[in-house]
């Protein structure tokens, strides 16, 4: 019989970063917990003061985690993110937008600078995602992130409400087939769940397996692509070094 | 006198998860009873976690550390519903309005063999 199971690598793309030790005691956390990178997420004004810290933070967890920085833009002027996206894409391996808001959700599915429209139920009655702006997901390849961190602070109806957000989403996913990123948003160590138990959440609220294993490759693809975003000409279209 | 022992063949099977416990409130084993009972109920309804199978083996405290207590369990459930209990407990983020998380860090077979996550 063939083995069908596919290998995984352990992503989370949004860990609320603070300061120094307090990034060091998550990423260690973390890395007990089976995950092998995370993302300290920082907002425009505290991100440039975090890269100060980035290499000594890299150097101190390299025997135990791989770590990098993803600016999350908070704003709801659409041309303030697409200002700040545009400052930020050099220094940053990834960049999302902190959803919620209808044009906030629909200028950053359109931004192919953005990479992760980060909660796009934020503080809402619906997903805010049609289908409309999943074409434009697809189109201009920005990834929807859904935080586990919403169901675990919220509770009995809130809670459902959270859930039947995210299985909208899934409808939407499986037909558009955008890219989804799956997050803890962790804040503290009491936040950082293992992997298994996270798939398994994930699994509960109707996942695949496979979906969940697309979700974590999303996000490894996402920090490879923008290694090699300078180099990019066209879409599909890459400037390779000379091997000689 | 109690009931007689069913034969192998109609016990049910079981799982052990390995729980590891953070909680700024000190908890002892019966409190934990509650707070599993609480978030299989609230997270998968009555009907469902009827077929879990629920019961704490073990209860290990271990040393406090950075502001929190830390402890380890044993929690015993029905093989087929380890996922729905784990991702229940893997929910729970409140104990007495104080900071709580709750990680399956093994599954077993058997409490011996799972006795090597302690």
């Amino acid at each position: 019989m063939p083995n069908n199971k596919v290998s995984t690598m352990f992503f989370d793309l949004n860990v609320k970063g603070s300061s120094f030790e307090d990034n060091l005691i998550l990423a260690k956390q973390a890395s007990r917990y089976g995950w092998e990178h995370i993302n300290f997420s920082y907002n425009q004004k505290d991100f440039l003061n975090a890269l100060n810290f980035k290499k000594e933070l890299i150097q101190e967890l390299e025997e135990d985690i791989s770590i990098d920085y993803t600016l999350e833009i908070k704003s709801n002027n659409i041309n303030e993110i697409r200002k700040i996206a545009n400052k930020f894409r050099n220094k940053s391996s990834c960049i999302s937008v902190a959803g919620g808001d209808l044009k906030v959700n629909r200028a950053s599915l359109e931004n192919i600078k953005i990479d992760v429209l980060s909660r796009p139920y934020l503080r809402r009655y619906d997903s805010g995602i049609n289908h409309v702006l999943s074409k434009e997901a697809v189109k201009n390849n920005v990834a929807i992130e859904l935080c586990f961190k919403d169901v675990l602070k919220s509770y009995l109806a809130h809670r459902a409400k959270v859930i039947a957000n995210f299985k909208d989403i899934y409808t939407l996913y499986r037909k558009y087939d955008f890219p989804l990123v799956l997050s803890s948003g962790a804040e503290s160590i009491f936040d950082i769940k293992t992997t298994h138990d996270f798939i398994a959440f994930f699994k509960q609220t109707g996942l695949s397996d496979l979906e969940i294993s697309n979700s974590f490759n999303v996000s490894s693809n996402i920090l490879e692509f923008n290694k090699n975003r300078d180099e990019m000409i066209l879409k599909g279209v890459r400037r390779i070094k000379d091997g000689s | 006198m109690g009931l007689k022992v069913l034969p192998p063949t109609l016990r049910k099977n079981n799982r052990y998860l390995t729980v590891d416990i953070k909680s700024v409130h000190p908890m002892g084993k019966d409190e934990f009873v509650s707070v599993v009972w609480d978030a299989c109920v609230r997270f998968q309804g009555e009907i469902e976690s009827s077929n879990f199978n629920l019961w704490v083996m073990r209860f290990y405290e271990l040393e406090k550390c950075d502001g929190y207590y830390n402890y380890k369990s044993i929690v015993r459930c029905q093989r087929g519903y380890d996922e729905e209990v784990r991702s229940s407990l893997a929910l729970v983020n409140r104990y007495k309005n104080d900071k709580i998380s709750i990680s399956t860090i093994g599954l077993s077979g058997t409490i011996n063999a799972s006795h090597r996550f302690i």
